[in-house]
C-alpha cells in the first residue's frame, strides 16, 4: 500500500474515534432517557434520534451543509465568528457522529433496558441518591451493553461516506478517509489500491463488530 | 427507641392499603394473604411508592405527611430493606454487597460494623465470593447482612423465609432472631405464615384486601386471626421454647420450664442447646386423665382457660379451640377438637386436663 493509503487510515481512525467520544454522551444519555423516563413527545423524540438510520446520507450532509453554510443559521455570518467546519476533519467528525446517533442511542437503550429496576431503588433505600445509583449500580450493570454501543458507533463512524463527503469534502490528507479513498480509487481507475483498501476496511469492521458481539453474548449468559 | 405512627393510604390496582398503626414496639409483623398488600405497605414505608398519601412517622422523624408535602426520598429514610426477591448487586461480591449501603452518612440508627454482621451471620468465609456463586440461605444472609450495615433505623423484612426449606429455615429463623437482640434495630416482618410471624414480631397487623383485620399483641391477634374466616383453613400452631437437657436414641428431650418436659424428634440437627418447637393445636389431644396403654409420649397437665368457637360459623364440624394453662409461668397450648368432644368431656374454664400429642406431630422450627 502507497503511503496514501496510510493517511487515509490515520485520518479514518482520527475521525472516527473523534466522533465516538463526540456521540457517546448524547447518545448515552438518550439511551437512557428512553429506557427509563416516560414524557410526552418521547416517541417523537425518538424517532428523530433513529431518523438518520433510514434518511439518504447526502440528504443529512446537505441539510447539514445548509446549516453550516457562511449565510445558514450557524455560519459564521450568523454568529459573528466562524465554526470552521466544512471541509475540515472537525465536519467529518460531525456528519459520521451524527451517521452513528442511531445505532449508540438503540444499543444504550437495550442496555439500560436489561438494568433490573428494582435493584436501583434497592440502592436508593440503602441511602444512594439518583446519581450515585446510577454510577454505582446502573452504569456497571450497562457496562458491556454501553461498551458495545461505542464500538457499534465507531464502526459505523468509519464507514460513513455519504454525509461526509459532502460536509468534509474529499480531499487527500487532510479529509479524505478510508470510505472515501475507495471512492476515489475507483474512479480514477486504481483497482489494486482500491481492493487493499476494501481489505483493509473489512478487517477492521469485523473486529469492532466481533469484539461488541462478544460483548452483548456475555452479558446475555451473565 | 422506636416509635411507629403508620397513616397511610395507598392505591393500588383493586383496592387501597388503609392502614392506621401507631405502636412502640420494636418487633412488628404484618401478616396476609397474598395479595393482600403487605409488601405494597414495606414499599410505601421505605419510600418506593409515590401514590402514598397520608403520614409516616418513625423514631420521631416525619418521612410522609401529605398535609403538608413532605415526602421523603428513599434515600433519606435510613430503611434496611430486604425484599422479597432479595436483589443482590451482581456485579459486587459479598464484601462490596453488604457496604454498598455502608458510606450512608445520616440518618445513622445505631453503629453496625462489618466484621460485626460477618460473624453474627457466619459469613466471614464468603467475604469475597461471587453472589452468583451462593446458595440460597446464603443469599438472603447477605441481604440481611447488607440492610444491617446501612445502619438503617428501621429494618424491612419482606418474607425473610419464604422460598427456603424446612431445614433452611431452621438455620435463618435463629439469625433473625439474633439480629434483633444484636442490633436492636426496630423491624417489620411481612408473612403469610401464622407460625413465623409469631415467632418473629412482638406485635403484629392483619391486612386483608388493603385493609386492616385486626393488631395488637402477636400471641394474641395470631390466635384471634385462626378463628376468623379468612385464616381457618390455617388453623393454629402452637410455639414451645425449651432447653434440650437430654439427647435420647428415641429424640430429643427439651425442658419448657421446670418439671415440664416433652421428647421431639432430632431430625437432622447436630446437638442444638435450645429450640423452638412447634405444635398443631389439631395434633393435640385433651384428656381427663384416666388413659393407659398410649403410644403418644408428650403429656402436659394443665387448666383450661379459653374455650373458643369459629365467631359465625354454628355447623357442627367446625373446630372448637380449647386454651390449657401449664406450668407454673402462665404458658399455654391450644388444643383444637370437636365441639362434641368438647361437650362430652364438659370441658370448661377453671377444669384440669391433661394434654397429648405425640413426639412425631413436634417440629424443630429453630435450633441454636
Amino acid at each position: 500500500m502507497n503511503p496514501a493509503a496510510w493517511i487515509a487510515l490515520g485520518i479514518s481512525l482520527k475521525v472516527a474515534a473523534a466522533a465516538t467520544l463526540l456521540v457517546l454522551p448524547p447518545g448515552i444519555a438518550l439511551g437512557w432517557l428512553f429506557a427509563r423516563r416516560s414524557f410526552p413527545g418521547k416517541s417523537v423524540l425518538e424517532t428523530i434520534a433513529y431518523l438518520p438510520l433510514v434518511l439518504p446520507p447526502t440528504a443529512l450532509g446537505y441539510l447539514l451543509l445548509s446549516l453550516l453554510a457562511v449565510r445558514g443559521p450557524l455560519g459564521a455570518a450568523s454568529l459573528g465568528f466562524d465554526l470552521d467546519l466544512l471541509f475540515t476533519w472537525k465536519g467529518a467528525v460531525l456528519a459520521s457522529s451524527l451517521m452513528s446517533l442511531p445505532l449508540v442511542v438503540r444499543t444504550a437503550r437495550v442496555a439500560f433496558e436489561g438494568v433490573n429496576p428494582r435493584l436501583e431503588a434497592m440502592g436508593r433505600t440503602l441511602g444512594m441518591g439518583p446519581l450515585r445509583v446510577f454510577r454505582k449500580v446502573t452504569l456497571p450493570l450497562a457496562r458491556r451493553g454501553l461498551v458495545a454501543s461505542g464500538i457499534l458507533g465507531f464502526s459505523r463512524a468509519l464507514g460513513e461516506f455519504g454525509a461526509t463527503v459532502i460536509v468534509a469534502g474529499n480531499i487527500p490528507g487532510k479529509t479524505q478517509t478510508l470510505a472515501l479513498a475507495i471512492f476515489n480509487d475507483i474512479q480514477i481507475g486504481e483497482d489494486r489500491q482500491a481492493r487493499a483498501l476494501v481489505g483493509l476496511t473489512a478487517l477492521l469492521a469485523f473486529g469492532a463488530l466481533w469484539i461488541s458481539e462478544l460483548l452483548t453474548r456475555r452479558k446475555g449468559h451473565a | 427507641m422506636s416509635g411507629l405512627s403508620l397513616h397511610l393510604k395507598i392505591p393500588v390496582k383493586h383496592f387501597n392499603v388503609d392502614v392506621l398503626w401507631d405502636t412502640d414496639e420494636p418487633s412488628l409483623g404484618i401478616f396476609g394473604h397474598s395479595g393482600a398488600g403487605k409488601t405494597t405497605l414495606l414499599e410505601a414505608i421505605a419510600g418506593l411508592r409515590p401514590g402514598a398519601r397520608g403520614r409516616l412517622r418513625v423514631a420521631g422523624e416525619t418521612w410522609l405527611d401529605s398535609s403538608q408535602d413532605l415526602n421523603l426520598p428513599p434515600e433519606r429514610r435510613g430503611v434496611g430493606y430486604v425484599p422479597q426477591d432479595i436483589l443482590l448487586f451482581p456485579h459486587l461480591d459479598v464484601r462490596g454487597n453488604l457496604l454498598s449501603g455502608a458510606h450512608r452518612k445520616e440518618p445513622a440508627g445505631g453503629k453496625v460494623h462489618l466484621e460485626r454482621v460477618l460473624e453474627v451471620l457466619e459469613l466471614q468465609p464468603y467475604r469475597t465470593a461471587p453472589i452468583a456463586r451462593l446458595s440460597g440461605g446464603e443469599k438472603q444472609r447477605v441481604a440481611l447482612g447488607r440492610a444491617l450495615c446501612s445502619k438503617p433505623k428501621l429494618l424491612l423484612l419482606d418474607e425473610p423465609l419464604a422460598g427456603l426449606d424446612l431445614p433452611l429455615r431452621r438455620r435463618i429463623l435463629p439469625y433473625l432472631i439474633r439480629v434483633q437482640e444484636e442490633f436492636s434495630v426496630p423491624a417489620i416482618f411481612v408473612s403469610h405464615d401464622a407460625t413465623e410471624m409469631r415467632l418473629l414480631s412482638r406485635e403484629m397487623l392483619i391486612l386483608e384486601r388493603g385493609k386492616v383485620l385486626a393488631k395488637g399483641p402477636a400471641s394474641q391477634v395470631s390466635f384471634e386471626a385462626g378463628l376468623h374466616p379468612a385464616f381457618r383453613d390455617q388453623g393454629f400452631e402452637n410455639v414451645l421454647r425449651g432447653k434440650v437437657i437430654q439427647e435420647k436414641e428415641s429424640g430429643l428431650l427439651v425442658e419448657l420450664e421446670e418439671g415440664c418436659s416433652i421428647l421431639v424428634p432430632r431430625g437432622d440437627l447436630p446437638g442444638p442447646a435450645e429450640v423452638i418447637v412447634g405444635l398443631r393445636a389439631e395434633d393435640t389431644l385433651i384428656s381427663l386423665g384416666f388413659h393407659a396403654g398410649l403410644s403418644a409420649q408428650n403429656s402436659l397437665r394443665g387448666t383450661v382457660c379459653e374455650i373458643r368457637r369459629l365467631s359465625d360459623d354454628q355447623t357442627t364440624d367446625s373446630p372448637t379451640w380449647v386454651k390449657v394453662a401449664y406450668g407454673h409461668q402462665g404458658s399455654t397450648l391450644v388444643a383444637s377438637i370437636t365441639p362434641q368432644a368438647c361437650d362430652r368431656l364438659s370441658l370448661a374454664e377453671g377444669k384440669d386436663v391433661e394434654l397429648i400429642f405425640k413426639a412425631q406431630s413436634c417440629r424443630i422450627l429453630a435450633a441454636n
